[in-house]
């Protein structure tokens, strides 16, 4: 089943005090290339490292990454 | 005269990549560690292995009445460069960015790891079926250690690309 994983780890780090990508990967425990990759949609993070992040932002994980079914917008 | 050409050749090469590193790692260019270090080693590769092929290519020690003794001289010059690039080369980069440096792998990196190790699992089979297989039937002798040789350069060389363009592509 094709779909697109999207996340809101830009809009959720601008709400923590523009808190940087370097920071967010330390809290995390993966690089700051890792932290650019997921926020750009190229790498989908594990369900541990996905969960951490929701944690560090204190929301769920539906607040951080939503899954959206490919031609579900479509019509 | 043959070692004297062929570091000749490895530093003519040196030459031409370190011009390429240059711009990569002093301008500004923010790259991940574990590229920089799939980096070194494909330029460690293309340094040394590039300039051996070329002479074992070019059949100089064919007419010579013991081929083995250039042919092993010139393959452990080889390594012993490659292996002094790759130490001088890490030593740099650890100097350069000693916390980058400690940071162990994390899930990315381990992913890019094991897609890069599985690619260059399937150029090496190829390679040995190659090598084990067909060569014997046809080749002999440093044929076929060359074949070998060039089988494991290849999935090196396949292995640290795959690295290099995960790193570039973000994947």
């Amino acid at each position: 089943m094709d779909g697109i994983l999207s996340n809101q780890i830009r809009t959720l780090r601008f709400h923590h005090g523009e808190m940087s990508q370097s920071e967010l990967g330390q809290r995390i425990g993966v690089t700051r290339q890792t932290i650019a990759a997921i926020e750009a949609g190229k790498y989908s993070p594990s369900l541990e490292a996905a969960f951490r992040i929701a944690e560090v932002f204190g929301v769920s994980l539906s607040d951080v990454f939503q899954w959206e079914r490919a031609g579900s917008g479509a019509g | 005269m043959f070692g004297i050409l062929h570091v000749m050749l490895v530093l003519l090469d040196i030459e031409s990549m370190w011009f390429y590193i240059a711009i990569h790692l002093k301008g500004g260019i923010v790259m991940p560690y574990r590229e920089k270090i799939a980096w070194l080693s494909l330029i460690a590769m293309g340094v040394t292995f590039v300039p051996y092929f070329a002479i074992v290519a070019s059949g100089r020690f064919a007419d010579n009445p013991l081929p083995n003794l250039p042919l092993m001289a010139c393959f452990a010059a080889t390594t012993i460069t490659q292996m002094i690039i790759l130490g001088v080369g890490h030593l740099y980069l650890r100097s350069a960015s000693p916390e980058d440096a400690r940071t162990p792998p994390d899930e990315r990196d381990r992913a890019i790891t094991q897609r890069a190790m599985t690619t260059a699992y399937y150029a090496l089979m190829a390679g040995v079926i190659l090598v084990g297989c067909i060569m014997p039937f046809k080749q002999v002798g440093w044929s076929i250690v060359n074949a070998a040789i060039l089988s494991i350069v290849l999935a090196e060389i396949i292995h640290y690309s795959v690295v290099v363009v995960s790193y570039r592509r973000q994947v």
